[in-house]
């Protein structure tokens, strides 16, 4: 969510807050004067609706509502398959993070990724082998760096 | 940035699998070592959650490569403490720690009889059974895996990850035909993994190339490897790996044109298409191929995913392309 | 500040701490009781053996075959559906093939189909006895009380939920009586329940309604008292009618295409 949107939302809130206690004074007014008329036998004056600018200021307030939390969603996500997994192919991890720089969680990569390493079947020795000898290449590099 | 923790970590690189691997000692300390499903104990303390189980397992694979055996035997203690001994993941992974531990082949033969052991127990367990293929493929003896494989695929054929792996041992014996078969009970599985159709296209292609195979058999599987690949690059937009079996296939039957004499045999099997649109795929796959290449050199935003080996390859492929037509 | 003239009820003050709070608590407690309960009676879902997941799985090999075909090149696709049709027809991913073309079991008689009915039994069970228990305490004790005022404006139409047992006219609908408690705690603690116990507790009983509600479309496929031989037949005639096409036909057509425009 930018500033922008937080403000107007923030706005909007103010405003419908505004709008429900001006309605609730409203009602309130209403009911004490027709409890306390001078003829209370007149039953024309009870129903009495809601004056128009409040009701306005209601719509308008959620409409601004609205409108600043539109504003502040996160960009959509690809709903076409090949656009999905290209975006997955192009971008990797980097086309799923959030403004706070986390990778969203639902975010698993190619999901067909496993059909390809086969975790079930893991060759743990062979990974190991291939592990202490990349620790060792990577030591001579170093060494011949120096 | 490390690779998360939540996801099987065995096509990670080296390197990654160090990273991974290092992060043990503060996610073993910063969870607690028991969970308890005491009713009382449990109303008090933080709820579990299944992604840390998933944590344990896939900290326990990376530990296990980089040789941490303390970290391994921590997870591991942790998480039979939690499903116990009986549980068939659990069986699974005790089991591969002592794959790990193991430095001779008569330990690892006692590890085989102990799978068998849990088998013969229960037939149904299926991570067991698939770690004693695995193993019987680690010490060399294939046919007996393809056996048990076959045996397994027959009581449950709807293990898309089994019959990858059998496709995979047939390919490592050069059995080209029946790889192709079971790389196709994947896609009956998985119909929209792209990487599978471009393998299959791969497999396709190896098979064609191979020796022995006649010019019938051969255009046959270039021409289903062609489709294969436009499958793949059509499931995903700017698939490295579907342009670059593309662009091979593609300069493959440009250079040897298919007989007029074997095309069309038989209907059932897919006709190779007309040599205009050969070369129109052709030029497609390599301004695509250039366009990723010079893309991801220029190291332009959103474009950062593709592997570098695969970049290299790609580039090797284009520059080989350019020699030839200077020539 | 406009105020509108309240209705008041002097009420004992005590009230609140010897009917409210015991209602509420023992509520709670009931729940967690009947949490741990479940999870105790409850059995470890059957093992399957091999022969059983065989033909599941068989079947399920069959309809995947039928959905997904069209990744298939023809040759491959008929060579899987001869082997699969003349399979199923033949009864071979049977468990029992002997048992062919008898009528399937009872499933009241089932010793297999009678685990479920248990569990079922059970789970009905932990849910009415003590909900009939609580109710009767309830109505032995505090039938007939006023015990709170809700905070808040309510409309008439409540009156008939939070009055229970409360025969007056005139009364403002924010006054509750016991029993009406009773059952906002019964409704309303679902909340509470996931907090304490997690989310997928067997205390809220609205999930378990729900879930028997839910629960009776899908496990039919496999459950008691339905004929696999059937269902291999039939799954058969579907494979052999199927007419097939492959998404490989055009594809480098439509690749063209697509990527030019």
């Amino acid at each position: 969510m930018t500033w922008i949107s937080k403000t107007t939302t923030f706005f909007g809130l103010v405003l419908l807050a505004h709008a429900c206690y001006s309605a609730q004074e409203h009602s309130a007014l209403q009911s004490f004067r027709t409890t306390s008329a001078v003829n209370p036998s007149s039953p024309g004056t009870t129903a009495v609706s809601l004056p128009l600018d409040i009701s306005l200021e209601t719509l308008v307030a959620t409409a601004i509502i609205c409108f600043g939390l539109a504003l502040g969603t996160p960009p959509l996500r690809p709903i076409q398959w090949r656009v999905w997994a290209g975006k997955i192919e192009r971008e990797g991890e980097e086309g799923f993070m959030n403004a706070d720089g986390e990778v969203s969680r639902d975010y698993v990569g190619n999901p067909f990724k496993m059909l390809e390493t086969r975790p079930g079947f893991v060759d743990i020795r062979r990974q190991k082998k291939d592990f202490a000898e990349w620790v060792r290449s990577s030591g001579e590099k170093q060494e011949a760096q120096i | 940035m490390a690779p998360s923790l939540l996801h099987p970590p065995s096509h990670l690189s080296p390197a990654a699998a160090l990273q991974l691997s290092q992060q043990a000692p503060s996610v073993l300390q910063s969870s607690p070592a028991t969970v308890s499903s005491a009713p009382l104990i449990s109303l008090f303390s933080t709820s579990e959650s299944p992604d840390l189980w998933l944590k344990y397992e896939n900290l326990l694979l990376s530990c296990l490569r980089t040789g941490d055996e303390h970290a391994a035997h921590q997870c591991l203690d942790r998480l039979v403490a939690r499903f116990g001994e009986d549980n068939e993941r659990v069986q699974a992974l005790h089991g591969l720690v002592k794959e790990a531990d193991a430095n001779n082949t008569g330990a690892l033969e006692i590890v085989l009889k102990q799978y068998d052991a849990i088998l013969a127990e229960n037939d149904t367990n299926i991570p067991v059974t698939k770690r004693r293929i695995a193993l019987l493929r680690s010490m060399g003896r294939i046919p007996e895996a393809v056996a048990s494989l076959i045996q397994l695929l027959d009581f449950s054929p709807t293990d898309p990850e089994a019959w990858s792996e059998l496709a995979d041992l047939y390919l490592s014996q050069g059995m080209y035909p029946q790889a192709i078969f079971a790389l196709e009970e994947v896609l009956l599985m998985a119909p929209n993994a792209w990487n599978m159709h471009a393998r299959l296209g791969e497999v396709q292609y190896m098979a064609a190339s191979a020796t022995g195979a006649t010019d019938a058999a051969s255009q046959k599987y270039l021409a289903e490897a062609l489709k294969r690949f436009s499958r793949s690059v059509e499931l995903c937009d700017d698939y490295l790996r579907g342009y670059y079996g593309l662009k091979l296939v593609t300069t493959k039957l440009i250079k040897d044109p298919p007989k007029p004499a074997v095309k069309a045999t038989d209907l059932d099997d897919f006709a190779v298409p007309t040599t205009s649109t050969i070369e129109k795929l052709n030029e497609l796959a390599t301004e695509k191929l250039s366009e990723i290449v010079r893309r991801y050199t220029a190291k332009e935003r959103q474009w950062h995913g593709y592997d570098e080996a695969e970049i290299a390859a790609a580039r090797e492929l284009l520059s080989q392309d350019a020699s030839q037509t200077e020539r | 500040m406009a105020q509108i003239p309240v209705q008041t009820i002097h009420r004992d003050p005590q009230l609140f701490y010897w009917i409210l709070a015991p209602i509420t608590v023992v509520m709670v407690l009931t729940g967690i009781l009947r949490h741990y309960a479940t999870v105790m009676m409850a059995t470890a879902p059957k093992k399957m053996d091999q022969k059983t997941m065989r033909e599941q799985r068989s079947l399920m090999h069959g309809i995947n075959l039928r959905n997904n075909y069209h990744v298939l090149s023809k040759r491959s696709f008929n060579v899987r559906r001869d082997a699969l049709t003349a399979a199923f027809e033949s009864g071979a991913y049977l468990k029992n093939p002997d048992q062919r073309g008898q009528a399937p079991p009872n499933p009241l008689s089932d010793p297999s189909a009678m685990d479920g009915m248990m569990g079922m039994m059970k789970n009905q069970m932990a849910m009415i006895i003590p909900n009939t228990l609580i109710m009767s305490w309830i109505n032995a004790f505090f039938s007939g009380y006023v015990i709170m005022k809700l905070p808040f404006p309510l409309t008439i139409k409540f009156k008939s939920m939070l009055q229970a047992g409360v025969a007056t006219r005139d009364m403002d609908p924010r006054w509750m009586s016991s029993i009406s408690w009773y059952f906002l705690c019964i409704f309303g603690l679902q909340s509470v329940f996931n907090f304490i116990l997690g989310s997928d507790n067997a205390a809220s009983q609205m999930a378990a309604q729900m879930n028997q509600m839910g629960a009776q479309g899908t496990p039919q496929m496999f459950g008691p008292g339905v004929d696999p031989d059937k269902q291999f037949q039939a799954e058969a005639e579907n494979l052999a009618v199927i007419e097939h096409y492959s998404v490989l036909d055009d594809v480098e057509t439509r690749l063209l295409e697509g990527i030019r425009a």
